[in-house]
C-alpha cells in the first residue's frame, strides 16, 4: 500500500449495536405516484438481500443487507459514522454470535431519523446476529490521502478496501475501477451534507445506466464535489459505493457512500462491472 | 434565515446578497411542534397573512414562500416596524386544490389567489403558464426527496460562476420558475416527463456545497400538459399585487 499514508493512519475501535428497524405510528410510506407502502427494510438483521445482489426489485424502501448497526449516544453515533471506513474488519462482541467476523460496507443517513453503519456478516452469523448485540468496528481510514495526488479526497475508504480494489495513482491521475459513470442529475436526497458520513441517494429515473444496479457496486458521479460537503460543482466528480436498495420514494433512491473525490481531470475511470464489494472484498 | 429582513422583499434580485438562505421579509414559526408542522403544511402561498400584536397590529400581509419557516411579506412601514416575538395570523387555505379540467396537474401549497393571480391560462389540452425561468435536473439539491409540501428544494446555486454561466444572474426573489424533469406531486425528485413549478423563497449565494436558493413547489405534472410563455415579469410581486 505504497500508495497511500497507511503508516499515519490511527487504527480506533467504536462500538456499535445492531439496531431495530423504526417507524411511525402510521405504517404508511407514500410512493412516486401517491400509492401507500410500508416501508420495509431499513434496520436491524436482513437475511435475504445481501451485498452483490441487485439494488432494485425488493419490495422495500433502501433496504440494508446484513446488519445494520449505531451507537444509541448520539455524539459517540456520530464518531462511529465519521471514523468506519468501507472495508473495515468488524467483529461481534455481544451475542449468540460473538466472535464472528464482519467488514464494513456501507453507512445510511435518513434525513433526521437514523444514521446507520452497515456490516457483512456471513450466513452463520447473520442467523446468530439479533438487535442489541454489541459489534466493535475496528475503524480505520479516516486521513487517508494518496502520494502525489493531494487534489484527491479519501472519504469513507478503508485501507482493506484500497488494497483490493486498487486505484493506480499515475503521471499525476488516478485510474480508478467504477462500474458506471452517472450524469450530476442522479444524485437526489443527500446534497449538502458531510461527505464523511452521508450517503446519496441515487435516483434510478435519472440514468438508463442504474437499470441493473447492484449493492455493492462502485460508482462516479459527474460534477460533483464532495471535498467536505456534498453539492454540484461542474469540474469534480465523486466515487461512491452503493451501500442499500433502491426506494419508492420520489428523490431517493439506492444510498451511495463516498469514497472519493476531487478534480475530474486527476482520474481516470475503467469501467468494469466486477467494481462491487461482494467480488473485491470475496463477501458471501 | 428566522426574523425579520426589512431590505430584501419579492422582487429584489436574487443573489447579491452577503447571506446564506435569506428569508425575505418575515419568517413565522410556532414554538410547538405539531402546531409548526400544521403552520407549514396547510400555508399556502399567497395566502393572507394579518399582524395580530405589537406596533405593527393590524397590517396584512401575504405567504410568499416557505422554508423550515412560513415566509410573509409585508408592506414596508410594516416590515419596519415588525419584530421577533409579534403574533401572526395565517388564512390557510389551498391545500387539496384541484384542476378539475387537469386532474393529472398537482397543485402543493398553492391559493386559489396564487392560481387566479399567476394568470395560468388552458389552451387546448394545455396550460399555459409564465416562467421567469427554466431549472436544468442537475441544479437541483437539498430538498429533494422531502414532502412537496414542506419548506422548498434548493437550487445549487452556491458559486457565482455557476450563476453567471448559467445565465441566472437576474434572478429575483419570487420568480415563478419553471424546474424541468422533476415530479413534486408526492415528494420532489428526478421524473422524465414531468415538470414541476415553484417561486424563489430564499436567496442568496450561501456558501454551502448542495443548498443555495429555495423554490417552493406550486405545482407539478406531466411536461406535455404545459406550455411555458417566458417572462422576465412573471413574479409573486404582480401575482399577489405586493405594495
Amino acid at each position: 500500500m505504497s500508495a497511500i499514508n497507511a503508516h499515519e493512519l490511527v487504527r480506533a475501535s467504536l462500538v456499535g449495536e445492531v439496531t431495530s428497524p423504526v417507524l411511525g405510528s402510521s405504517p404508511y410510506d407514500v410512493d412516486r405516484d401517491g400509492r401507500p407502502f410500508v416501508p420495509v427494510g431499513a434496520g436491524g438483521v436482513c437475511y435475504s438481500v445481501k451485498v452483490g445482489s441487485p439494488a432494485a426489485g425488493w419490495v422495500a424502501d433502501q433496504v440494508e443487507p446484513g446488519v445494520s448497526i449505531a451507537n444509541p449516544v448520539d455524539a459517540a453515533n456520530d464518531a462511529l459514522l465519521l471514523y468506519a471506513c468501507v472495508g473495515n474488519a468488524v467483529t461481534v462482541r455481544t451475542g449468540a454470535a460473538a466472535g464472528a467476523r464482519g467488514v464494513v460496507t456501507g453507512k445510511h443517513e435518513a434525513f433526521q431519523l437514523y444514521k446507520h453503519v452497515l456490516v457483512h456478516l456471513d450466513d452463520d452469523a447473520l442467523e446468530r446476529a439479533a438487535p442489541g448485540d454489541q459489534l466493535v468496528v475496528h475503524a480505520y481510514g479516516r486521513g487517508m490521502r494518496v502520494d502525489g495526488l493531494p487534489d484527491v479526497t479519501c472519504h469513507s475508504l478503508g485501507p482493506e478496501l484500497w488494497e483490493e480494489w486498487n486505484p493506480e495513482p499515475r503521471d499525476g491521475v488516478l485510474r480508478v475501477r467504477v462500474t458506471r459513470v452517472l450524469p450530476p442529475e442522479v444524485v437526489g436526497m443527500g446534497s449538502g451534507r458531510a461527505s464523511g458520513v452521508t450517503s446519496v441517494a441515487l435516483q434510478a429515473d435519472a440514468s438508463d445506466e442504474l437499470a441493473d444496479l447492484r449493492i455493492g457496486d462502485v460508482v462516479a458521479i459527474r460534477e460533483w464535489d464532495a471535498t467536505y460537503v456534498t453539492g454540484y460543482h461542474e469540474d469534480r466528480v465523486l466515487v461512491a459505493v452503493v451501500g442499500t436498495g433502491d426506494s419508492p420514494v420520489l428523490g431517493n433512491g439506492a444510498a451511495a457512500t463516498i469514497l472519493l473525490s476531487g478534480p475530474a481531470a486527476v482520474f481516470d475511470f475503467a469501467l468494469d462491472r466486477g467494481a462491487n464489494l461482494a467480488e473485491m472484498l470475496s463477501l458471501s | 434565515m428566522s426574523g425579520v429582513v426589512a431590505n430584501a422583499r419579492v422582487g429584489d434580485l436574487a443573489f447579491p446578497w452577503a447571506a446564506d438562505h435569506l428569508e425575505p421579509a418575515v419568517s413565522a414559526g410556532n414554538p410547538i411542534r405539531e402546531r409548526a408542522y400544521a403552520l407549514q403544511f396547510l400555508s399556502c402561498v399567497g395566502n393572507v397573512a394579518r399582524v395580530l400584536t405589537g406596533p405593527a397590529a393590524g397590517a396584512e400581509g401575504r405567504v410568499v414562500g416557505k422554508h423550515a419557516f412560513v415566509l410573509i411579506d409585508f408592506p414596508q412601514d410594516a416590515l419596519d416596524e415588525l419584530a421577533p416575538g409579534d403574533r401572526l395570523l395565517v388564512r390557510a387555505v389551498g391545500q387539496g386544490l384541484r384542476l378539475l379540467d387537469f386532474p393529472d396537474v398537482a397543485p402543493r401549497s398553492c391559493s386559489p389567489a396564487l392560481l387566479a393571480g399567476l394568470g395560468v391560462a388552458a389552451d387546448g389540452g394545455r396550460l399555459r403558464v409564465g416562467v421567469a425561468a427554466e431549472i436544468p435536473a442537475f441544479m437541483m439539491g437539498a430538498g429533494l426527496g422531502m414532502s412537496s409540501e414542506w419548506a422548498n428544494c434548493d437550487v445549487m446555486f452556491t458559486r457565482k460562476e455557476v450563476v453567471e454561466r448559467l445565465g441566472f444572474g437576474g434572478l429575483k426573489l419570487g420568480d415563478v420558475v419553471a424546474m424541468h424533469d422533476q415530479d413534486h406531486r408526492f415528494g420532489r425528485g428526478f421524473r422524465r416527463g414531468f415538470t414541476a413549478f415553484g417561486v424563489v423563497a430564499h436567496g442568496g449565494y450561501g456558501g454551502v456545497p448542495g443548498h443555495g436558493i429555495g423554490v417552493t413547489t406550486i405545482f407539478s405534472g406531466p411536461a406535455d400538459r404545459f406550455e411555458l410563455v417566458r417572462d422576465p415579469d412573471a413574479n409573486l410581486k404582480r401575482s399577489l399585487q405586493l405594495a
